[in-house]
């Protein structure tokens, strides 16, 4: 087993002490096979118990350990040493305010998540003696890809509209609006188009396509927010005419 | 213990230095300008088509000058910037579904680079003929 | 909230992009690089163009590329704008979308009198 030396240099804000954040290198001797989480909970455990972040599960499942890491937004789970060099630069998601270190404040994400009405509305309840709503293969298939965000907001961190217009309510939450709309069991696209198609919703997305491209799951929420744009656009359209929806 | 988060800013102006993938987006952005030149252009050409033949080759005589051949190289290459990435961009704003499977992303690429060519060669056969 | 009022104009840019994508490549290359190569020397010939441009056909698809490629141009530009940082969409998106109306009016104008 090789090791190597490898200097985190960690982002480190103290709200008691700190005016600012500023960088501080641990020197870490890491088997190759480690991830950079393994790094952090060696400092956390042998170096320096001061050092704040998140993690749980250790296998890109929970969404907790979203970093920056060499400018790159990862999960430090599946931020593998062997990819990196002796020097390994390590700041909380850009774009959120800092909390402590490497712990964001989520606040924002947990509202504009909460506003898109991230569930199912189904036409009619059904009581559970009812049984099931039934769907097919076919159309458990349409909306899938955007059922599998962990809610990491790795993708708000590369977002540069929303560091831009924070009141931007961002890729994961669209990207499960169109996961709710796209399920054969819903009934609920219109009750989210005002919050979706609005000022704030998918008419902020530039399609700069980073939240694709860093997300760890390939929910591809650039895709789902341009497909939102279209039917958004056609109901925009049918609007005007008589017996068009409701604006 | 009472909290102060910390807000980091994006820098207005700058923030796409901030990464390779930005800057390629810029890119694509900035082919508006070489669009909106280009248009230009071509819309004074139509009207000096229009004027008789000396406006015309007044007009030609501009294309045909150093500065317009450099300003329309760059136009053709900002062109094909956009190009490329309008197609690369589609499979992810249009997705075709077939029972359980999607079209596949490079098949759906392949496609628009297929009739894109066959439009080129089009025009060109036009140009060539007419 | 309110719904926005992007959606027609982002139609009209995504349509001019599928326009611009396909066909500008080999416009800018037959209207403004082939001259200078001296390729195609017949169909830019003050004879040839205005036969071309003469034929109602030619007339309406030209309209309907340049019109398109302004108002996504003009679209885009306005993004541009708030990229660089500036916030004040109301005037940028009035100028933008003022120079793609007036462009859409002088191409009219400019395939009638040919
Ligand atoms: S869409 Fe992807 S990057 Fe964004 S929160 Fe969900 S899993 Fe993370």
């Amino acid at each position: 087993m090789s090791e190597r030396t490898i200097e985190l240099e960690v982002l480190r804000y103290r709200p008691e002490q700190d005016s600012e954040p500023w960088f501080q290198t641990y020197k870490v001797s890491c088997p190759e096979e480690w991830v950079v989480l393994d790094a952090l909970n060696y400092v956390k455990d042998e170096l320096d118990r001061t050092l704040s972040y998140r993690w749980s599960c250790h296998m890109f499942v929970c969404g907790s350990c979203g970093m920056v890491i060499d400018g790159e937004p990862k999960l430090a789970c599946k931020a593998f040493l062997r990819d990196y060099g002796n020097r390994i630069r390590i700041e909380p998601l850009a774009n959120f305010p800092i909390e402590r270190d490497l712990v964001i404040v989520m606040d924002d994400f947990m509202e504009k998540l909460e506003s898109v009405k991230p569930y199912l509305i189904p036409k009619e309840e059904k009581s559970i003696d009812q049984g099931e709503y039934l769907q097919t293969p076919a159309q458990l298939k349409a909306y899938k890809q955007y059922s599998m965000c962990i809610n990491c907001m790795l993708c708000y961190s590369a977002c540069p509209q929303y560091g831009l217009a924070p009141e931007f309510i961002g890729p994961a939450a669209l990207a499960l609006a169109h996961r709710y709309n796209m399920d054969s069991r819903d009934v609920g696209r219109k009750a989210r188009e005002d919050t979706v198609a609005s000022h704030e919703g998918i008419w902020e997305c530039s399609f700069v396509g980073a939240c694709s491209e860093v997300c760890p799951k390939s929910v591809d929420p650039a895709g789902a927010i341009q497909q939102v744009k279209l039917t958004s656009a056609i109901d925009y359209f049918t609007s005007w005419l008589p017996g068009g929806g409701s604006r | 213990m009472s909290r102060k988060p910390y807000q980091r800013e994006l820098p207005k102006t700058t923030w796409f230095l901030r990464h390779a993938r930005y800057k390629k987006y810029m890119l694509h952005e900035i082919s508006a300008f070489a669009v909106a030149v280009y248009l230009l252009i071509l819309i004074i050409g139509l009207f000096r088509l229009g004027q008789g033949e000396e406006a015309w080759a007044g007009w030609l005589s501009f294309v045909t000058s150093p500065f317009g051949l450099i300003l329309h190289l760059i136009i053709f290459g900002l062109s094909l910037v956009h190009t490329t990435a309008w197609f690369k961009a589609v499979p992810q704003a249009m997705r075709v579904q077939r029972g359980e499977q999607f079209v596949p992303g490079p098949t759906i690429v392949g496609a628009h680079y297929v009739v894109w060519a066959a439009v080129s060669v089009f025009v060109l056969i036009l140009a060539g003929v007419a | 909230m309110a719904r926005s009022h992007k959606a027609p104009f982002w139609f009209l840019f995504a349509a001019g992009g599928t326009v611009v994508a396909f066909v500008l490549p080999v416009m800018v290359l037959v209207t403004g690089i082939a001259p200078t190569l001296g390729l195609f020397e017949g169909a830019m010939s003050f004879d040839a163009m205005s036969a071309f441009v003469g034929n109602w056909l030619v007339k309406i698809v030209l309209f309907g590329i340049i019109t398109l490629a302004l108002w996504h141009a003009a679209h885009r530009l306005r993004v541009v704008a708030h990229d660089f940082g500036i916030r004040a969409d109301a005037p940028v998106a009035g100028t933008v979308y003022g120079l793609a109306a007036l462009g859409t009016l002088l191409t009219a104008i400019a395939l009638l009198g040919v």
